[in-house]
């Protein structure tokens, strides 16, 4: 006789605790492996890159002169054995220090808290956006399936996924901006304009913060033409997922029975439908929100928007050791938390999954 | 050698929007762009492609570093415009003794700090002896100078051996006078425990047109007038300096969003709206050169002085200047066009393919392909070295040299080229100072000349030699401006360099300001536009 789905060897319960705890437990506990793990990745990859930093920071004749060059090696702890510099890594690590960056000879703890804020800005901005009309359209999709809507939500989230960003981005800008005159142009708040106070980091709360209606409005109005761009292909992404997503369900058995059992069609869908349909879709949310925070090099270029992809490009190019293990530690970091708070919402939206 | 750092990916994004841009014609308008236009408001937006690291002089030594110091710090010297032919007063008037050892300083006039207290010749030798106790790239500037006061007014600098360009080297933003109280009261030092970075990132010390404002080293820096200023007050009460790459740089001098943009290519600055924008425009002091290793175990046939006089010939300098734009100049040596001791031509650097089949066939060069590095992340001026490297080799193989290009982020390939050990490639130099015997580097047994293997005891350095120790030894313009176009014309014979281009160097400006001249060291003085 097969053991009840209630029984103790099923749900967990009898190996200690409840098991919605004991599984955000054990997921709390592989995120922080995880970051250990990153922390280590990062550092060996680092001190792997087949070049000398000293090259890519001092001038001819600084490098030319062995005092400059082992001041500079000093500075960033080079003179040291690679395990000890390791080891020295994450005792800074504990206290939140993440080194010094030689490109902005600034400790890289603060040039994240410059450029992660305008990551996030953007980030937040598009993902809202595109949950909306994404997770909209998709579902509108399937539930006319085979009709002409969803043969255009096909098609545009197509279009949407395969259009280069980059390419996207300098053809709004110049015609949005330098053309039609219909957006502000580069940056996130206009140069002749003081930013508000900062508090958050993020222009639009901060103004909102200060009572300084019109930073708000123009740092809104800069994060449109950017915002766009993100966010096409993101809406596309998540209608194709979701519009999946949701067929699936469909067709499923409980479906059919909430169906035959006569239940209105409003009911089913939200009820039934749309929640069975969340986890594959709250997957892809989070990797597209990863995605957009660990920053998009290209975009930010174009639109002089100077976030995390920027500072990683510019730190991996000019060879910036600490700093490229700041971003590469951020990311990771961004990333598995990402996946820890799917995993909760995950385990909320569907029981079976905290019964494993 | 100052850096040129290009992103890739913004190079990628310049040339599709330099392609845009240029189709713009003048009914072009964004006046709906959120900015207010012109340059009216007593506000400056200049758009940058920033390399900047600090704002501290003693440890800033790139291109937007230099243009920044130079608004928030004055100088002992300075140059007028942007002729650096002679060094002028700015703080301090100078003689130089007559064995070139001993450079005197003595202050003219008042020169008040944004405090408000005077500079005097304690805060001279501070900065001098800050710059050289941090090791900070610049250090370099002032080796082998000891700096004393003499009194109030008076400082003197003293040689270890004679220095005739002392004088041209002071003007360097590098060398900006700070506050030494102020400085010292914030943790700076002469030595390497110094500790005012930080304070001077957020403050400025200087008795400049302009005091600091905010800085963000990766996106923009705020400047705000010196009420104490001494000089003329600039026309711009504020300044903003953004970080902009080069194509969106075009768009937002365009649309007025910003009044200048400093790092246009010859190719993008074609077909601007003349109406709204200037162009000023003049060959960029950088040189960009081929090299050859002249140690046979390095450098294999390409070590053979035949062979690179081969190459000398086999180069269509035209068509290089053709492809690098307009404004682009070739250079007769080294020096650069606008420097003292120049070359205008030399008749070894000229297309001559027969010529160069002929050395080729001297050299007993057989075909083996040569290994060409060069950075393929960077731009010169505009000029992607990727693009020149494959010029080169074409025209290379038209006389039968086979280079195999060897491509690398600048990362990478400044440590190959820096190691000595490299077969050829493709490379650019910018000045340190505006004066011959920065390119004395490039001599044997110097700085540039060892990473292709030129030493003193190399066949081919015996003549050089002593036009090199007469370059050093010159006193006086015409003597030294004969002494260097001697020394370059024996490098040109026997050396292993062959410069190629200085490309063009162009600023964008706003048709509406006026003054603007670039200047090799600080690009822009920004309180000079009126």
């Amino acid at each position: 006789m097969p053991p009840s789905p209630d029984a103790p060897g099923r749900t967990g319960a009898g190996r200690g605790g409840h098991p919605l705890l004991r599984y955000l437990g054990i997921r709390f506990l592989v995120s922080l492996l995880l970051v250990w793990g990153v922390t280590l990745v990062t550092f060996v990859l680092t001190a792997l890159v087949p070049a000398d930093p000293v090259a890519a920071v001092l001038g001819d004749q600084a490098a030319a002169d062995p005092e400059v060059v082992a001041q500079f090696r000093r500075e960033l702890g080079l003179d040291r054995p690679l395990a000890v510099q390791y080891l020295l890594y994450l005792q800074r690590l504990v206290h939140l220090d993440l080194g010094t960056s030689a490109q902005t000879r600034q400790p890289v703890l603060d040039d994240l808290r410059e450029a992660v804020p305008a990551t996030l800005e953007l980030a937040l901005f598009v993902l809202v956006v595109s949950v909306v009309l994404g997770v909209g359209a998709g579902l509108l999709a399937a539930l006319r399936h085979h009709r002409p809507v969803d043969g255009v939500v096909r098609v545009l989230s197509l279009v949407g996924i395969s259009t280069p960003t980059f390419w996207l981005a300098l053809i709004l800008f110049y015609v949005g901006f330098y053309r039609l005159g219909w957006f502000p142009g580069s940056g996130r708040l206009d140069a002749r304009m003081a930013p508000p106070p900062e508090v958050t980091g993020l222009l639009t709360v901060d103004s909102l913060l200060a009572g300084d209606a019109a930073a708000f409005t123009d740092a809104v109005a800069h994060l449109l033409l950017p915002g766009i761009v993100l966010t096409l292909y993101a809406v596309g992404l998540l209608a194709r997922f979701s519009r999946s997503a949701v067929l699936d369900v469909l067709s499923a058995e409980h479906v059919t029975a909430a169906r035959a059992k006569g239940l209105p069609a409003r009911a089913v869908v939200f009820r039934y439908v749309l929640r069975a349909a969340l986890v594959p879709i709250l997957t892809v949310v989070g990797l597209s929100f990863g995605s957009l925070l660990s920053g998009s090099v290209l975009t930010e270029a174009v639109f002089a928007w100077h976030g995390l992809g920027q500072y990683a490009y510019q730190s991996a190019t000019r060879l910036d050791l600490q700093a490229v293990m700041g971003v590469g530690l951020v990311v990771g970091i961004t990333y598995i938390t990402i996946n820890f708070a799917v995993d909760v919402l995950t385990a909320f939206v569907d029981p079976r999954v905290r019964r494993r | 050698m100052r850096r040129r750092h290009f992103l890739s990916a913004a190079g990628l994004a310049t040339t599709a929007v330099a392609a845009a841009g240029c189709s713009s014609d003048s009914g072009s308008d964004a006046e709906g762009s959120g900015g207010s236009g012109g340059s009216g408001g007593g506000s400056l937006v200049v758009d940058n492609a920033f390399d900047l690291k600090t704002a501290d002089p003693a440890r800033s030594f790139e291109l937007t570093g230099a243009m920044l110091n130079k608004q928030l710090y004055e100088t002992a010297l300075t140059y007028t415009g942007s002729d650096v032919s002679e060094p002028v007063a700015q703080v301090c008037t100078y003689a130089l003794s007559d064995d070139q050892r001993v450079l005197t300083l003595t202050i003219e006039g008042e020169h008040l700090f944004a405090d408000g207290s005077a500079v005097d010749a304690d805060d001279i030798v501070f900065s001098y002896q800050r710059v050289q106790g941090v090791k900070g790239n610049p250090s370099f500037l002032l080796d082998g100078v000891t700096v004393a006061k003499v009194d109030d007014s008076t400082v003197t600098l003293t040689s270890e051996t004679p220095n005739p360009a002392l004088p041209y080297i002071l003007p360097n933003p590098s060398l900006g006078i700070l506050n030494s109280e102020l400085v010292q009261a914030n943790g700076g030092t002469t030595g390497p425990d110094d500790a005012a970075e930080t304070f001077l990132n957020s403050t400025s010390a200087g008795s400049g047109a302009y005091q600091l404002d905010t800085l963000q080293v990766t996106s923009q820096v705020v400047l705000e007038q010196n009420p104490s200023y001494g000089g003329e007050a600039p026309a711009f009460g504020r300044v903003v300096l953004e970080n902009v790459q080069p194509a969106t740089q075009k768009i937002n001098v365009q649309s007025g969003t910003a009044q200048i943009a400093t790092d246009l290519s010859a190719d993008e600055v074609e077909g601007l709206d003349g109406g709204r924008t200037a162009v000023v425009s003049t060959a960029s002091s950088y040189m960009i050169f081929a090299w050859f290793n002249t140690d046979p175990a390095h450098g294999g046939p390409a070590a053979n002085p035949a062979f690179v006089q081969a190459v000398r010939k086999a180069l269509d300098y035209d068509a290089l200047l053709e492809l690098t734009g307009e404004g682009s100049v070739q250079p007769g040596g080294v020096v650069p066009s606008q420097f003292v001791g120049h070359l205008e031509s030399d008749p070894s650097n000229s297309h001559d393919p027969a010529a160069a089949e002929q050395l080729l066939a001297q050299s007993g060069y057989a075909g083996e392909p040569i290994e060409f590095l060069f950075s393929n992340d960077v731009a010169v001026s505009g000029v992607q070295l990727q693009l020149l490297a494959q010029a080169v080799q074409s025209q290379l193989q038209a006389v039968g040299i086979t280079i195999t290009l060897a491509p690398k982020p600048s990362a990478t390939s400044l440590d190959s080229f820096r190691s000595g050990r490299f077969q050829a490639g493709l490379a650019y130099w910018g000045p340190d100072f505006p004066d011959p015997s920065n390119y004395l580097a490039f001599t044997p047994g110097e700085n540039v000349g060892l990473r292709a293997g030129w030493t003193p005891q190399s066949p081919t350095a015996a003549q050089v030699m002593p036009l090199v120790e007469a370059a050093r030894a010159a006193s006086g313009p015409d003597a030294r401006d004969a002494a260097y176009q001697a020394l370059q014309r024996q490098m040109n014979v026997d050396g292993p360099f062959v410069p190629i281009v200085q490309p063009a160097q162009n600023v964008v400006t706003s048709s509406d300001l006026r003054d603007v001249a670039l200047n090799p060291i600080w690009t822009l003085d920004l309180a000079a536009l009126s």
